[in-house]
């Protein structure tokens, strides 16, 4: 059970807070005024904790650089992980910054804060980005939920992500990328039929809210359409009807098949799609896990930017790649890499932010953040702005009382928004 | 002249009883407050105290012969019979399975504990006396010890969840939702302090859950040492504060004064693995002094429960947040509710039976909620008259028809499509793009509306006119003239098939909101 007090609980707790009573709170920015048709994000999530050295942020051949050499980028100067050649020859896509200082080292309270963006302890939980960006931008005009979620194992609907937002704004998720259960058509009823029993059943329901409250018919009505538009698009989940050189081109990997399935939910315009890739947290072994999996990232990831630029999707996609943190410049005696939230990288692409860029650095050893540091409400900031919302004017409406949408003491990175 | 005034005096002494219920006094209290309530027709009180006595819906057949009923007294006949059948004790049981356990998980013991008390009718403060302080050696009892140990296991790498387990004490037991008195006073009620968490907290948090061995057959709870006050700190403020066990509003236990070895009863010993057991156990303090009727609160908080469970709505809504600036609506009928409750011993069999005899239950308009996926279920496989078939099949064979599914095949299925998620208390089932998709597509629903011998599609084909059976077994009413039309023109829209047509009917029927629904 979450130790935090419950939204109902703190209903007027900010204004005690600030003192009570104040009127210069701005009343909360309507969300319907935010609602934009086409931004849509890819939220690429790589659960444990990618090494930043393995990656985006190599130092070879100093202390802690360990065994791999780095390689050249599309864009004069920044250098990756030779880990990463593909995505070394879309530089110029991407934004990465090499500055990221944040809190937590332990995953159990890292993932949270790093998804909520800490927006300091507020007493209520705080809505993961994907919920927060479904509150502000809305669903869209697909009809589809407005934040999914692909990963590795069991799927279901995850209400706690929506935090104080309540559960409306949850993720949906797509265990091991696959469809929810009973999304299909049963066999035995064919179309035409199981259009109009549906019918019926709409007439039933319309019937009966005459006589009764129509808001219970109306919750029933409400996921039942939604039960029929993803029943409606159900080959966004089958890739299998690819052609074979797009699964190649992912990879035949779960990580390659599933960013190929977000792919298309962004295609069919899906507002948020997450996906995770789990077991980054190589406290043994370090250098062949990175050896084994980066390459899958890269493979897989280089082939979403290249597709996404292709279709066009990239001008109105904001594209996220993070951990909960990264790792330890110190290797360990097991030759791994421990946590570290010190120091570390992540990427970005797409819709509102400048490419080809890297943003900050790390000392020569890699340990500390030379340039200025960011913890994640610096990023949130940045990611609203780049979707266009003024992170500092729209808050979140927690039954009444007005809360920020990011961390109210930081500031987007200016360097990073086009 | 003698036989008159006997008459006359049993005349009298039968109005006097009713006028001395329970039921009645509810009544006469509301109707001070609103105007007369329209009484629920016969179709519409028959299906609710189905619903809420049995758990699912009577058949065609147990409809028709109660309409076609004259007795005056045919209701209260029927709620008494319904509430000594055997099934009142299991749908009781799933009631306050759902209610305690808020769908954190299933287990037989547990479920075998609250069956025998609905059966045996036990009182409500022994019940939350076996789960607060539960004896796991005692094979009657150790299946209330679930309560606890369920909520003390570990989640991944977080810490165990004392604190969740104290929030839940204080809200099932109480009313009462002390989690914000965790780390400083409530910020919007000022009834609850820091002190009325941290007094429940140092007793649970002084437990440690341990596995089944030699000796329990279940998972089980040791209790540390209690030598000195439980001590805390407010995150606003920083004022420090102390408390010996105690009850939320209540006053401290003393804690004894013994040290050492005194302390123990059984020493606890690494060696043989003996945990050890204190003579001072705060936790049987607190589960002799919070089910008590010095504790107003204990007896308020279940009548509120049971009012809820049985009209849809709390007298004090949210049911854990009973305090001075959240009046109940009724304040009179709760405080009666709670005064007879303890007067009757905390017997919830009378209580369930008063409230259902009352004007204000039976009414027209009560509040339509959704059914807990217990209630579905049973509706479900009652209407489809599939209910025999399930019971029989224990062994099911997927290339037989007839044995594909057994009741426990449906009654997963049911859980995990309509079950509302874990940790929440279910106040309202919601409705799921799970359970839409559930009801459109799943093998479940499409095997139950086949025609099977026997079943209601296998019934309704062999009559000249359906519509009443449909109707009775699904929606336990009759079709208005507008709805035999409607079942006639689609029939002779589909006359190719007529079980198909009979069986997208009864899908459309099954799958509306008016069946997922108590009126």
């Amino acid at each position: 059970m979450n130790p935090l007090c419950t939204p109902r609980d703190h209903t007027f707790s900010r204004r005690s807070f600030l003192g009570g009573g104040l009127s210069w709170l701005a009343s909360p920015v309507l969300a319907e005024a935010m609602k934009q048709k086409d931004k849509q994000v890819l939220f690429v999530w790589l659960d444990g904790g990618m090494s930043q050295l393995e990656t985006w942020d190599p130092k070879p051949n100093t202390e802690f650089g360990g065994p791999f050499r780095s390689i050249k980028t599309s864009v004069p100067g920044v250098h990756f992980c030779e880990l990463m050649p593909k995505l070394a020859k879309q530089m110029h896509k991407l934004c990465v910054v090499r500055s990221l200082c944040t809190k937590d080292n332990a995953h159990s309270s890292g993932v949270d804060r790093i998804q909520r963006g800490d927006p300091k302890n507020r007493g209520v939980p705080y809505p993961h980005f994907g919920a927060g960006v479904a509150k502000l931008l809305g669903p869209g005009s697909s009809g589809l939920p407005p934040y999914v979620w692909i990963k590795p194992g069991s799927g279901g609907f995850r209400a706690e992500d929506a935090g104080f937002l309540g559960p409306k704004y949850g993720s949906l998720a797509f265990g091991d990328g696959k469809p929810p259960e009973n999304l299909l058509r049963h066999p035995d009823i064919s179309a035409d039929q199981d259009a109009a029993r549906n019918e019926l059943r709409q007439m039933l329901d319309q019937r009966f809210a005459k006589q009764r409250e129509k808001r219970v018919v109306e919750a029933n009505a409400s996921v039942f359409d939604m039960a029929e538009k993803l029943m409606a698009r159900a080959d966004i989940f089958d890739t299998t009807k690819l052609p074979e050189r797009d699964r190649d081109r992912y990879g035949r990997h779960d990580f390659g098949q599933h960013m190929l399935v977000a792919r298309q939910m962004l295609e069919a315009g899906v507002r948020f799609v997450k996906v995770t890739s789990y077991g980054w947290d190589t406290h043994g072994d370090n250098f062949n896990a990175h050896a084994t999996m980066v390459p899958k990232f890269d493979q897989a990831f280089s082939a979403m930017l290249e597709d996404l630029e292709a279709s066009g999707l990239l001008k109105n996609t904001l594209v996220i790649c993070l951990s909960e943190f990264g790792r330890t410049p110190r290797i360990n005696g097991h030759v791994g890499r421990d946590h570290w939230p010190e120091a570390w990288s992540i990427a970005m692409a797409g819709h509102g932010v400048n490419h080809g860029l890297v943003i900050g650095e790390t000392n020569a050893r890699g340990t500390e953040v030379k340039s200025q540091a960011h913890d994640i409400g610096a990023l949130f900031h940045t990611w609203y702005h780049a979707l266009g919302i003024d992170s500092h004017h729209v808050e979140f409406d927690n039954a009444g009382q007005p809360l920020p949408i990011a961390h109210d003491d930081m500031l987007p990175i200016k360097e990073a928004l086009a | 002249m003698h036989r008159i005034i006997v008459g006359l005096l049993a005349l009298t002494a039968s109005a006097w009883a009713e006028q001395a219920s329970l039921a009645f006094s509810i009544d006469s209290a509301l109707l001070q407050k609103t105007k007369t309530a329209t009484p629920a027709d016969d179709a519409e009180f028959l299906r609710r105290v189905w619903l809420d006595f049995d758990g699912g819906i009577p058949t065609a057949a147990e409809a028709r012969a109660f309409f076609a009923d004259q007795t005056p007294d045919k209701r209260t006949k029927l709620i008494d019979k319904l509430i000594a059948a055997p099934r009142f004790a299991g749908r009781m049981a799933e009631a306050f399975h759902v209610m305690l356990m808020e769908r954190r998980g299933e287990n037989d013991v547990w479920k075998a504990w609250l069956v025998a008390c609905f059966k045996a009718n036990k009182p409500w403060d022994a019940m939350a006396r076996e789960m607060l302080a539960p004896d796991f050696l005692n094979e009657q009892q150790r299946g209330a010890g679930y309560f606890i140990t369920r909520r003390l296991e570990k989640v991944g790498q977080q810490d165990t969840d004392y604190p969740g387990l104290t929030r839940d004490v204080g809200r099932l037991f109480m009313g009462i939702d002390l989690q914000c008195c965790q780390c400083h006073r409530h910020l919007s009620v000022d009834d609850y302090k820091q002190i009325d968490f941290s007094g429940l907290f140092g007793v649970f948090q002084n437990l440690k859950l341990q596995a089944t061995d030699g000796k329990h057959k279940t998972p089980w709870v040791s209790e540390g040492l209690i030598a000195s006050k439980y001590e805390f700190v407010s995150v606003l403020t920083d004022k420090k504060g102390q408390t010996a066990p105690r009850l939320p509003f209540g006053a401290e236990v003393m804690i004894p004064a013994d040290s050492g070895d005194d302390a123990w009863l059984v020493k606890p010993d690494r060696k043989t693995k003996e945990a050890g057991q204190p003579k001072f156990s705060p936790l049987r303090e607190i589960a002799m002094r919070l089910p008590a009727p010095e504790n107003p609160l204990f007896a308020k908080n279940i009548a509120n429960r049971v009012w809820w469970l049985l009209t849809g709505k709390g007298i004090v809504e949210p049911l854990d947040l009973h305090h001075t600036d959240n009046p109940p609506t009724h304040p009179e009928v709760l405080e009666l509710l709670g005064k007879e409750l303890t007067a009757h011993h905390f017997d919830l069999r009378w209580l369930i039976r008063e409230i259902a005899m009352t004007k204000h239950y039976q009414r027209a308009d009560a509040t339509q909620r959704h059914l807990i996926a217990e209630q579905q279920l049973r509706a479900f496989i009652s209407a489809t008259g599939e209910q025999t078939r399930l019971e029989i099949n224990t062994q099911p064979d997927v290339n037989v028809d007839a044995a594909k599914y057994s009741r426990a095949d449906f009654q997963k299925a049911f859980a995990a499509a309509l079950a509302n998620p874990a940790k929440e208390p279910e106040l309202a089932a919601n409705p799921s793009l799970r359970s839409a998709l559930f009801l459109r597509n799943s093998d479940h629903v499409q095997w139950a509306l086949k025609p099977r011998a026997g079943n209601l599609i296998d019934r309704l084909a062999q009559q000249a006119d359906p519509a009443d059976d449909l109707y009775l077994s699904t929606l336990t009413r009759l079709p208005d003239a507008g709805e035999r039309k409607q079942l006639a023109s689609w029939l002779s829209a589909h006359a190719t098939d007529k079980t198909k047509a009979l069986g997208d009917f009864a899908w459309a029927l099954l799958s509306s909101t008016e069946f997922f629904v108590n009126h």
